[in-house]
């Protein structure tokens, strides 16, 4: 059924790309499902329901869970990997269990329930917000390969001290690289994720450099200042900025120099 | 551009044109020059019957101080026949709209790089901004000022918080236009003089939605990521397979019927 398997791709193909929007209209368009209609249909539809997930135990001291019992093939592009053991953060986690392709486990092989995950997500104790996390499961589910800045995707030990390094915190509190950035007396403006475009050729042990860095904002757009530094320290690669808002709705936003040319 | 707007300063500075203050502009009234000015997009002109041999234009704040300070080809008089000097011209300015030193200066830096620029305010913004005549492209920037800086005071709160910026935004998307932020900043600087201007450095920056459903590059293998909606998927290929098995069946019954024929 070669025919069949060609249409297929090809309906693949057209499916993702682009609904058309007009210039400037945005995924902000408002779409009010109708509540008062009963709908015999699950809206659940979108929700990937999967027969086998993998499992991982939660470890406190790493802020991590490592994976015992790996299905699927979302591990190759999420999670990273220390001494040939494959770990996820809080908003991997989260991202995994709310498709059920994952199971987390505490140290007494217990479920852990996803309350408690959200827990630990917005306690922000574990390197990642609330709002953070809106903005990797957005990007996550359009299929973009998204890791916290500054943390590489395999190293080859797996001592606990530079587990701790490596999960870095991506609001920018303590660790070696925010540390220095600290210095620099620009501690709000460490970019969150790097970006990879969907990419089935994604390689953990050689990534090469990400689409681009995203950065989240919160409570006020940055200032031109602020911008700058920001783009001489992350010079080259692109940055995109997102703002989740208090409704949890996640935009992205790309605060581009120009040059307006002169013209004839 | 530039040679269009190049005669007109040199045409305006031959006739000796004279604009007289009226509201928060002037008015001016040339001779022959209608069509000139209206090619260089200064101004608009008003409708008069009466007049057959003079044109009048009225012209913004800072389409008429670019004339008279930056071109130099007008003079300027209040009504009652008082010639107007350039610290006369910019108090008067400063006093009636506080935020004319970074408003002119933006305005300056665009028509300066010989872009059309008229009043935003139709679309939500200060300014627009054309590669050429109105009439011939449509405007790319809503123009934004932002000032930054002491010597500016409480003027420097726009755009800072994230209800302002994406209205900005929204608005100027909703007329397809790209949202130009010009941030006007400087030092210490005084700014009840037109002097202050050279002081003033002018910062380009847009403003724009990324939408990440439309900027995903995909390779002809498809993506690992099988966040997709497979339900969807198995209803399009059950859709896909009818629509084949349709196609099969007229395509054999075609052939059937052929066969029968002969």
């Amino acid at each position: 059924m070669a025919a069949t398997a060609a249409v297929t791709a090809g309906n693949r193909r057209r499916r993702s790309r682009a609904p058309a929007g007009g210039a400037g209209n945005d995924d902000a368009e408002e779409h009010h499902a109708n509540p008062f209609i009963d709908t015999a249909s699950s809206t659940s539809s979108r929700v990937q329901f999967r027969n086998v997930a993998s499992r991982a135990r939660w470890v406190e001291e790493a802020g991590a869970a490592e994976v015992v019992e790996s299905k699927g093939k979302l591990w190759l592009t999420t999670g990273v990997t220390r001494g040939g053991k494959l770990c996820y953060n809080v908003e991997e986690i989260g991202f995994l269990v709310e498709k059920s392709a994952l199971i987390l486990l505490n140290d007494k092989d217990q479920t852990i329930g996803i309350e408690d995950i959200y827990e630990k997500i917005a306690g922000g104790k574990y390197g990642c917000s609330w709002d953070t996390f809106q903005a990797y499961k957005h990007l996550k589910s359009l299929g973009y390969i998204v890791g916290r800045y500054g943390v590489p995707w395999t190293l080859k030990n797996s001592s606990t001290s530079d587990t701790n390094q490596s999960f870095n915190k991506v609001d920018g509190t303590c660790s070696d690289i925010t540390k220095s950035l600290k210095e620099m007396h620009i501690d709000r403006l460490t970019p969150s994720f790097e970006v990879y475009l969907p990419n089935s050729m994604f390689k953990k042990s050689s990534p090469g450099a990400p689409n681009f860095l995203l950065c989240l904002l919160r409570n006020k757009p940055f200032a031109r200042v602020e911008l700058e530094m920001l783009e001489n320290n992350f010079g080259g690669i692109p940055l995109k900025y997102c703002h989740v808002d208090n409704n949890g709705r996640v935009s992205f936003l790309c605060f581009d120099e120009v040059a307006l040319p002169r013209l004839p | 551009m530039s040679r269009i707007i190049a005669d007109l300063q040199a045409s305006l500075r031959d006739s000796e044109a004279v604009a007289m203050l009226s509201g928060d502009g002037a008015i001016l009234a040339v001779h022959d020059l209608a069509v000139l000015l209206n090619r260089a997009a200064f101004g608009r002109h008003i409708e008069n019957a009466g007049e057959e041999k003079r044109q009048w234009f009225q012209l913004g704040p800072e389409e008429m101080f670019f004339l008279y300070h930056t071109l130099k080809c007008i003079t300027v008089q209040s009504a009652n026949k008082k010639q107007m000097g350039e610290a006369e011209l910019w108090d008067l300015f400063t006093s009636t709209s506080e935020p004319f030193p970074e408003m002119y200066k933006a305005y300056q830096h665009l028509r300066l790089k010989n872009w059309v620029v008229k009043s935003g305010l139709q679309y939500g913004a200060d300014f627009v901004a054309y590669r050429h005549h109105p009439a011939l492209v449509h405007s790319e920037f809503a123009v934004i000022v932002v000032p930054e800086g002491e010597a500016f005071g409480g003027r420097c709160g726009r755009l800072q918080v994230w209800s302002d910026l994406l209205c900005a935004l929204r608005a100027s998307g909703s007329v397809a236009k790209t949202l130009l932020v010009l941030t006007i900043s400087t030092k210490a600087c005084d700014l009840t003089s037109s002097d202050c201007l050279c002081q003033l450095i002018v910062h380009e920056r847009t403003i724009t939605r990324w939408i990440p459903q439309q900027c995903r590059e995909l390779r002809d293998n498809p993506s690992r990521e099988e966040a997709s909606t497979e339900k969807q998927e198995d209803t399009r290929e059950g859709i896909v397979f009818s629509y084949w098995g349709v196609i099969l069946s007229f395509t054999i019954i075609s052939v059937l019927a052929y066969k029968l024929k002969f």
